[in-house]
């Protein structure tokens, strides 16, 4: 009997030693910039969602809830041991690259991820789609477009613009763009250049973007001469844009704890951050049936917010 | 005094007649709920469905993005219309629940639709798919279901070693195999021509390892033989792709509907 009960406890304590080490080897340390902000907490639950049907266990560290955040990621750090690091937002990428020391680090949120320190072993997920996936949403939804203008400025979007150039002549669209110095030289750009395309494309450039009068003037323009305008983001539509394409938050969050969990396996993922597998579609119906601008009807599918006219 | 009391009790009768009025069509509702998509658009289709149907005999539409609430709805077993994937309707039919086909969502004609495992071509199999990432549009116990049924017995052990990356809508799953996010998707057949239609560069470099069986698109379903209130709702249904609700249909992805023999 007794030698039973001896089997049983040890029995036991195997499989709890096995699940803790398992659990050990797993586990992850979430950075969360503020997770008051709502792309950032959106992204930080889908995460933990996923990370939770795989058995995963995590540590998570919200900056804003400490005042001396650094202090504290030390100390987890130590205490938790993680294998794997996953900072949502610039912020807690910076911190935690300075303490990450030979760990796998993972972001996703970060604004402008070019700009950041990219090491060995660092994965990430874009906050913006890839310029080809816009392009193919957007002859998804206007098949007929084939000339499409874009202002920017050449210090911050040339590299930018490029990519779109290239991949949107991949996709039979010309792209005319036209560099600006200054906020000031927007109106006159606008109209030598609207005569010539199809759809004015709002792209997130400092410059073209630097104040609320500058975008004022873009839909004044657009709307002078009738052309349709699409942006990088939803916030243009109450002035006016036609269809806004951008990441959806929620796949942003399931996608990085897809490519933790291939990284907890040892399979690396191709290329070193990758876009955003998933869209968000917001049509402006109402501006397009004043412009009487058609667009692909069966692509309503993949529409998530249509804004019709106030009755 | 003599005067009043006539004249309020028509008052009476008027009001008391309107709300029962109301209350016949009021319980009517269109219940929708599909877990064949994650596109987060229920405040769309409720505005745009109910606008419909509210002025066309004062119906209701109610989208659901819970399996379970849509669930427990069917199980209240009102006089309603459920619009559901026939997947579900078919996993609920085997929980013993009564639901009937009504009507059949159609789409440039078709009724029935495959679903595609498609892959880059240096995929040449579906074992080289173990440790690698699926993306699928729909709710995770569905792409399951469909990749289980694409594998067959011979290859369902690979599904441990899948992961699944749920996507808002087929366009995207099938994207992510393009631009690298995934290694497989599963959409729609049709969904691979609209890739085709989008980005010719990016399908030629896919193709199908592999297909589920046939199965109806949307279908519109009733717990028992439609009564006098059902049948006109279901009429509303069917007219819609006539006129101004056929926007709305396109929202569900299908043009139509069609009567099942």
């Amino acid at each position: 009997m007794k030698i039973i009960n001896f089997g049983k406890v040890l029995i036991l304590l195997t499989t709890f030693l096995v699940s803790a080490g398992f659990a050990q080897s797993n586990k992850v340390l979430i950075i969360n910039s503020d997770n008051g902000v709502f792309r950032y907490e959106t992204i930080a639950v889908e995460f933990k969602k996923v990370l939770q049907q795989s058995a995963y266990q995590w540590t998570e560290l919200n900056l804003n809830s400490h005042v001396d955040a650094e202090v504290k990621l030390k100390q987890l750090i130590q205490q938790e041991n993680p294998e794997l690091i996953y900072c949502i937002g610039t912020k807690a990428y910076s911190l935690a690259l300075n303490h990450a020391h030979d760990r796998k680090l993972l972001f996703s949120a970060a604004i402008n991820w070019r700009r950041l320190d990219i090491g060995e072993g660092t994965y990430g997920v874009a906050n913006e789609l890839s310029p080809a996936q816009e392009i193919s949403l957007l002859r998804y939804f206007f098949p007929t477009i084939k000339n499409i203008g874009l202002l920017y400025n050449d210090k911050f979007s040339s590299e930018y613009v490029e990519t779109i150039k290239k991949d949107a002549l991949d996709l039979g669209i010309n792209i005319v763009n036209q560099p600006i110095n200054d906020a000031q030289e927007i109106s006159d750009s606008l109209n030598e250049l609207l005569p010539k395309i199809e759809l004015f494309w709002i792209i997130s450039d400092p410059v073209v973007l630097s104040s609320k009068a500058s975008v004022q003037q873009i839909f004044k323009s657009a709307q002078q001469q009738r052309k349709p305008v699409y942006a990088y983001s939803d916030v243009y539509i109450e002035h006016g844009a036609v269809m806004a394409i951008s990441a959806d938050l929620a796949t942003i969050g399931r996608q990085s704890a897809s490519l933790a969990l291939m990284m907890g396996k040892g399979k690396m993922p191709e290329g070193t951050v990758q876009s955003p597998a998933g869209s968000t579609v917001t049509l402006n119906k109402c501006a397009l049936d004043a412009l009487q601008f058609d667009f692909n009807q069966d692509a309503l599918d993949s529409v998530n917010k249509i804004v019709e006219c106030d009755k | 005094m003599k005067r009043v009391l006539p004249v309020l009790l028509i008052c009476f009768l008027f009001i008391a007649g309107s709300y029962c009025s109301v209350r016949s069509n009021a319980g009517s509702i269109i219940y929708f709920y599909n877990p064949e998509t994650n596109v987060n658009n229920f405040a769309t289709l409720k505005t745009a469905f109910d606008t419909y149907l509210v002025n066309h005999g004062g119906y209701y539409f109610q989208p659901f993005d819970s399996k379970e609430k849509f669930e427990a709805i069917i199980r209240e077993k009102k006089d309603d219309i459920y619009l559901l994937s026939s997947w579900h309707l078919k996993a609920l039919q085997q929980k013993s629940v009564p639901l009937k086909i009504a009507l059949v969502g159609t789409s440039k004609g078709n009724t029935m639709q495959r679903k595609v495992l498609s892959t880059k071509k240096d995929i040449a199999n579906v074992a080289m798919l173990k440790n690698t990432v699926v993306a699928g549009a729909g709710s995770e116990e569905y792409i399951y279901s469909v990749l289980k049924q694409i594998l067959g017995k011979e290859q369902e052990s690979l599904l441990k070693d899948i992961k699944i990356l749920i996507v808002p809508k087929d366009i995207d799953a099938i994207m992510a195999v393009g631009f690298g996010m995934a290694t497989a998707a599963i959409s729609a057949e049709s969904s691979l021509n609209k890739l085709a239609m989008i980005n010719p560069n990016q399908f030629r470099e896919l193709h199908g390892l592999g297909f589920s069986e046939e199965d109806y698109l949307l279908v519109a379903a009733t717990l028992k033989k439609p009564e006098q209130q059902e049948a006109q709702l279901l009429e509303v249904l069917r007219k819609m792709s006539e006129g101004a609700g056929k926007e709305n249909l396109k929202l569900l992805g299908i043009d139509g509907w069609r009567a099942l023999q």
